[in-house]
């Protein structure tokens, strides 16, 4: 063997485990290591069920109510702003995708490229950001079923959709952990099934909107409250853009990564932003912001049954549960494959990713994700939890555009991507001022936990892992 | 010479009989170990925590093929889709068939199905190199609904085989049309006829709608009857394929 273990990759933590880093050959079908294969399973359309699953739940199904009662008619910009900030971001993101089309994502991008102490607090701080996300998904989840149940004619009002969303949150770390069996076939079949139901309601609401059916709804101004609302909006909602990084957690699984992953990353944002774009758009011009505000969380029902009748209000029930049990579980698996990539490279204890040997799912790293996901949600602050998940996820998302010009700046021999970000490095300097800069229109308490976060994964890293050394160990 | 590859759940004690290892003694072995995860566990990381253990069962079994001087490699992998991973290790390996184990005695008589999406040039080709110069018979089975042409075909294989000294005879079922012959009373007598064999020959099927809801044949028939099935594999498609999966 001419390809000994790297000078790189070395040293050891508080419990003297050491990064597993070992030479593979990448094929197209698989990843060959010294004595096993791994084979890549995930194609073009799992890889974009997983980006779209992800991100559906909350920008069409929670969101609505909320963005237009801080911005008005004028949300459908934040989430246009918040879409073209993702695609700066899916771009670099794709290109270190195919360079290193590992497990981890972003956190792998950062160790590699910035070195061990932006990559632990990058890697930890993905973990709880999308422990923060699986909350928020699961707060939306319980208006949801309490709607549903109110659809179906019992009423029990609001005070059941924390004990709703703790039992199915536990209900979906339990079914992780025992397996159930072809979840990605089923996560294909959900997707496809919501896109369905919205691409029908989308049209036919566009339609009427735009005044071709129906009456004419009531003219509004764009952005009644400025500017400014339009920007701090765009924060709230950016948790609807988190999946594209998501597809890079499984990239490792991932048949033919180098074309895959950059069409599911780029692919599964133009897809949710068009449809968060006229979801909004339709449901101002339904009702007024005001009353899209009050509506809160499930406003689009009654933007269902404003245009359909109680045919739209029961799809877009049954829609809004599909999309945020998808989104939580989809989520939730992120989880367990984020704790994995930094246990992996020492920077968490190893047990962290035993697997257990009767039903072979990561128990404990699925442990790790759900007993905070339960904490978080009992709080029940879903404007917080949607910040924080965003604020965590845009420092990463930042620091990939860091990662890329500093790798592209100096390439080292083994960074050889298969798909190179069209606008270097104009795009990576713009997404990376934008995730920064996206971060500044949060509110005080999103960004004091985000700040408070960071430090405690800081912390961690210099008590447990500051030998460690990742920077190039591939 | 021809290659059989030999899938094995490597990790759930999956072995092979002796009569499977005396079988396949004219033909080259490779030796698939896998393991198939479920979607929340990334391969790896099985890997991490299996791959040591799988490796040493794997290196035992691999000995079991390795008399008289033979070589039978092994492979082990970690994937979420056993199909892909056999499919791709085959091509990999140029393998002409795979194995579904079972138990088996000595051989006496093999069942070779002649339907399936590989022709039946190829299958017997297999089925002379499997069978060797060795005492062992062949009884052919094709399920068809246009009986004349059906009966030209098994005479023509009959013959195929006599010419190399290999003892075989036939069967043949009519019927009623195309979708009859995988699912009603033809498939019933081929499961049949099957279970009185000691090992099978089939040939591999495209997917369809069919093997979607009922399962693979080759599968349905391995479930039925206790010996090993030996699946022919149609031929590589094109070059191109070919060298996409092995470009790193």
């Amino acid at each position: 063997m001419d390809r000994d273990a790297p000078a790189v990759g070395e040293g050891t933590n508080i419990d003297d485990e050491a990064p597993r880093i070992e030479p593979t050959i990448e094929t197209e079908a698989a990843t060959k290591t010294d004595d096993a294969e791994l084979e890549r399973t995930l194609g073009l359309v799992g890889g974009l069920a997983i980006g779209i699953g992800t991100m559906i739940g909350a920008g069409i199904f929670v969101f609505p109510g909320l963005a237009a009662g801080r911005a008005g008619p004028a949300a459908a910009g934040s989430f246009a702003i918040g879409a073209v900030i993702a695609l700066f971001v899916a771009l670099p993101a794709s290109e270190l995708a195919t360079a290193m089309p590992k497990s981890g994502g972003g956190y792998y991008f950062i160790s590699r490229g910035l070195g061990t102490f932006a990559g632990t607090v990058v890697g930890l701080s993905l973990w709880l950001g999308l422990v923060f996300a699986t909350a928020f998904y699961l707060v939306g989840f319980g208006y949801y079923a309490v709607d549903t149940l109110a659809e179906l004619g019992i009423a029990v009002g609001n005070g059941l959709v924390i004990p709703l969303a703790l039992l199915f949150g536990a209900g979906f770390t339990v079914l992780n952990v025992t397996g159930t069996e072809n979840a990605a076939k089923l996560q294909n079949g959900i997707v496809a099934l919501l896109l369905s139901i919205l691409v029908c309601f989308l049209g036919f609401g566009g339609l009427d909107a735009l005044g071709l059916v129906g009456e004419p709804a009531a003219p509004e101004r764009f952005a009644p409250f400025g500017a400014f609302p339009v920007l701090t909006t765009s924060a709230l909602v950016f948790t609807s853009y988190l999946g594209f990084a998501q597809i890079a957690t499984v990239a490792g699984e991932m048949r033919d990564p180098g074309r895959n992953l950059p069409l599911s990353m780029v692919g599964s944002v133009l897809i949710v932003g068009t449809l968060y774009v006229v979801t909004i758009f339709v449901a101002t011009s339904a009702f007024g912001s005001e009353r899209l505000a009050e509506l809160g969380e499930t406003a689009m029902v009654e933007v269902g049954r404003h245009y359909l009748g109680s045919i739209g209000a029961l799809a877009i029930v049954f829609g809004g549960l599909l999309a945020t049990i998808s989104s939580a579980n989809a989520s939730i698996l992120s989880t367990s494959r984020a704790v994995y990539a930094v246990s992996r490279d020492a920077l968490l204890p190893r047990r962290a990713s035993r697997i257990n040997l009767r039903y072979g799912t990561p128990h404990v790293a699925l442990g790790l994700a759900g007993g905070p996901i339960l904490v978080l949600v009992a709080t029940g602050q879903v404007e917080l939890l949607a910040e924080v998940a965003s604020f965590l996820h845009l420092v990463m998302y930042g620091l990939i555009c860091v990662a890329l010009v500093s790798l592209r700046r100096d390439e080292p021999e083994w960074y050889d991507p298969a798909f190179r970000t069209p606008g270097y490095p104009v795009v990576p300097a713009v997404g990376a001022v934008a995730s920064f800069g996206l971060i500044g229109f949060m509110q005080p308490a999103s960004q004091i936990t985000g700040v408070a976060v960071m430090a405690v994964t800081a912390g961690w890293y210099f008590y447990y892992a500051r030998d460690v050394t990742l920077r190039g160990a591939l | 010479m021809t290659r059989v590859l030999v899938p094995l759940t490597v990790l759930e004690g999956e072995s092979v009989s002796p009569g499977l290892v005396r079988l396949l003694e004219p033909v080259d072995v490779t030796v698939l170990g896998y393991h198939v995860l479920p979607e929340q566990t990334p391969p790896d990381q099985a890997r991490l925590q299996y791959g040591e253990r799988a490796t040493d069962a794997l290196a035992d079994l691999a000995t079991a093929f390795e008399d008289d001087g033979r070589e039978a490699d092994y492979r082990l992998a970690f994937t979420h889709d056993r199909d892909q991973t056999i499919d791709r290790v085959a091509a990999e390996t140029e393998s002409r068939a795979y194995v579904i184990t079972g138990a088996a005695g000595s051989v006496d008589r093999l069942f070779v199905a002649l339907t399936g999406d590989v022709a039946v040039d190829r299958i017997l080709e297999f089925v002379v190199e499997l069978v060797g110069d060795r005492e062992i018979g062949v009884t052919l089975f094709l399920a068809t609904d246009a009986e004349a042409d059906g009966r030209l075909a098994l005479e023509e294989a009959v013959e195929t085989l006599s010419r190399r000294g290999i003892d075989a005879a036939s069967t043949l079922v009519v019927s009623e049309g195309p979708l009859d012959a995988v699912s009603g009373a033809p498939f019933d007598a081929l499961r049949e006829a099957a279970a009185e064999h000691d090992a099978i020959v089939v040939g591999e099927h495209a997917p369809s709608l069919q093997s979607f809801l009922l399962g693979e044949k080759p599968e349905r028939i391995a479930a039925e009857s206790v010996g090993p099935v030996l699946v022919v594999r149609p031929p590589a498609r094109d070059a191109s394929s070919a060298s996409l999966s092995d470009s790193s």
